[in-house]
């Protein structure tokens, strides 16, 4: 199959998918948590427009903290909200609350142990316009090190709203860091599918291959693994929402079952979800491992998708993986 | 163009300054008339933000700036460094009115292989010395700069443009009380108050006032101005230069966003905006001369 056969394919099954704004998303689910939840409050760093939350500061507009553009403030105030009872719920762009603000995070959230719910909008290159400064593909790899610290990386709209239920709803008291996207992303997530933090979802069953993903890479992946199918080549996709703590069982039996994984993430290679799940299999499972991401280089300014496409962060560029890489016998 | 200009003349005579302020509003007019076409490019931007600064960014580059549009990198220019990024369609008006960038480069503006990123990058654009989009990072720069030039004895100026929504952040006020503390007397901040940020108004998102004495307190020489008055503004920048006292100067411009196209002047939500395809060419028409 040549590689603009494999790119056709991929648009078409990419059709299938309905495209849904994820910062809309974003504040409907926040007010629809606020609803349940009197102890919520949110804050913001001149951001409101820009995650969404504009309709909740309408709507409860004494539950929204804006602190103008002073994130490490606010990662500060939250920490101390939280100490005080409340489910606080830092709403920032990934590169400010990931960057910016890392030592609150850090220290008076995660050290602390305070129930702060960290989000990271406009996350990898869902802003990707927004050039080196707003392009975020160092996050995960930073908050993964934090002791304390969960990590969750939804794949589409439905998983978000689900991810911040399962986030509020959580025992205990420590930070979650959610990564999340800014603009269309396509949907795919079953809304009635269970959805637990730390227990990935197996989307499709395949012998030969593993594609672990997270956030927008869930759907290329499983673009991929039907392009795949296709053409004789069993694909397993495993959406692997929380990269810490990771479903170890999960990558332990895919390695047990399989001839052949690649982790795809929108996120550097360093640090990410490849990395932690090579963690998890130590090198011990004698089979190849391939990692696809960022390569460690700071991505051109361009809209989203394309940008992806250029990376090769893109469904196409999985199968041409997949089907170049060798196989364990 | 000259190959170098030179900055900081003392005051003006009565009637040269009127020569002058005519010339700076002609610069202030093309400098306007080149952020709208870019905005056209795009149908969107940080075009109002642009329009508001253009009578501070006239003086700068045609009064109190020393560069040499054929070398950016000129070792003994000023510097000018662009803290607020998203200025970035400001500056690159300006850069294309001193003849840094060609006027033919308005038409690739934000498309991908374009040298003029929305946001302002080093590494992109002549004439850009940092790269921004991330708020509150080029004050501390600037101090850093300051240092490095009097170890080198250099005699030049460092300008920081900074806006109002940048001084919600801790790292600039860290910069402001550091700069008095090593008395650079070789920094100029300028700040764009045109009180509006990203999330509305910026008295009401965050308020800053008493701005002057904000500075004052931490040590800085302070001027207000009208950010859309040129003489004002000739008047302030030189001043800052010409000051002896071993202190950082800061010069705050309050302005008004959209200023000199009517119809952007009044629009709310004026960070980013839109504009309808057809309503660029009124923009133009719009726009006039002021002396
Ligand atoms: C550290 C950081 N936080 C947040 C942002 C997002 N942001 C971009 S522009 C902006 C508003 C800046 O205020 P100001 O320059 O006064 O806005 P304007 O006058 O241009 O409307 C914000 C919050 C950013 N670029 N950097
Ligand atoms: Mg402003």
């Amino acid at each position: 199959m040549t590689s603009a056969e494999i790119q056709a394919r991929s648009a078409a099954l990419r059709a299938f998918y309905p495209m849904r704004v994820i910062r809309e998303q974003f504040g409907r689910s926040m007010i629809a948590l606020a609803e349940q939840r009197g102890d919520l409050v949110a804050l913001t760093a001149d951001l409101m427009y820009a995650t969404g939350m504009a309709p909740f500061g309408e709507r409860f507009p004494e539950r929204l903290i804006n602190l103008g553009i002073a994130e490490q403030n606010m990662t500060g105030v939250a920490a101390g909200l939280a100490s005080c009872g409340k489910l606080a719920v830092v709403c920032g762009y990934a590169a400010f609350t990931s960057l910016r603000a890392i030592e609150q995070a850090k220290v008076d959230c995660a050290y602390n142990e305070v129930k702060v719910i960290l989000c990271g909008l406009s996350a990898g290159l869902s802003y990707g316009v927004g050039g080196p400064t707003h392009q975020t593909f160092e996050d995960v790899a930073i908050m993964r090190a934090i002791p304390n610290m969960t990590v969750v990386v939804p794949s589409d709209t439905i998983e978000l709203d689900q991810a911040l239920q399962a986030a509020a709803a959580r025992p205990g008291d420590a930070p979650i860091y959610l990564r999340i996207g800014r603009g269309p992303e396509h949907a795919f997530n079953d809304t009635a599918a269970p959805f637990e933090i730390g227990r990935a979802r197996k989307l499709r069953e395949g012998r030969d291959i593993s594609l672990i993903a997270n956030g927008p890479m869930v759907v290329e992946a499983l673009i991929a693994a039907d392009i795949l199918a296709e053409h004789g080549i069993g694909a397993s996709v495993l959406n692997m929402h929380t990269v810490k703590p990771i479903d170890r069982e999960a990558v332990l039996s895919e390695a047990a079952n399989v001839r052949g994984m690649i982790v795809v993430e929108e996120h550097n290679i360093h640090g990410g979800l490849g990395s932690a799940v090579l963690e998890v299999l130590r090198g011990g499972h004698g089979f190849p491992v391939e990692l696809i991401g960022i390569e460690d280089i700071y991505p051109p300014i361009g809209p989203t998708f394309a940008l992806r496409e250029s990376l090769g962060l893109c469904a196409s560029a999985i199968v041409a993986r997949a089907m170049a890489m060798p196989r364990r016998n | 163009m000259v190959s170098e200009r030179q900055g900081g003349s003392a005051t003006p005579q009565a009637d040269g300054g009127n020569r002058l302020t005519a010339e700076l509003a002609r610069r202030a007019y093309n400098i306007r008339r080149h952020a709208l076409r870019m905005g056209e490019v795009q149908g969107q931007g940080y075009v109002a933000q642009a329009l508001g600064f253009a009578d501070v960014l006239a003086v700068l580059y045609f009064q109190a700036l020393r560069y040499n549009p054929a070398d950016p990198h000129w070792e003994e220019r000023d510097r000018c460094l662009l803290s607020i990024g998203h200025y970035a369609i400001a500056l690159y008006a300006a850069l294309i009115e001193a003849g840094v960038l060609p006027e033919t480069e308005i038409e690739s503006y934000g498309s991908d292989d374009s040298r003029l990123p929305m946001s302002g990058m080093a590494s992109y654009t002549p004439g850009m010395e940092i790269s921004g989009g991330s708020l509150g990072q080029g004050l501390p720069i600037a101090v850093g700069v300051c240092l490095g030039l009097k170890r080198k004895a250099s005699r030049s100026f460092v300008y920081n443009l900074l806006s109002d929504g940048e001084l919600n952040e801790g790292s600039t006020w860290e910069a402001a009380q550091s700069a008095s503390h090593w008395q650079l007397d070789n920094l100029i901040a300028v700040v764009d108050v045109n009180n509006q940020q990203a999330d509305g108004p910026s008295s009401q998102v965050m308020s800053f006032e008493p701005l002057e004495a904000r500075w004052q307190s931490f040590g800085w020489h302070v001027a207000r101005v009208d950010g859309n008055d040129l003489a004002a503004l000739s008047e302030a920048f030189d001043s800052a230069r010409n000051l002896q006292e071993p202190k950082p100067r800061v010069i705050i411009c309050d302005t008004r966003m959209g200023r000199g196209v009517p119809f952007l002047e009044g629009r709310e939500k004026a960070h980013f905006i839109r504009v309808d395809p057809d309503e660029w060419a009124l923009a133009l028409e719009q726009l006039r001369l002021e002396a």
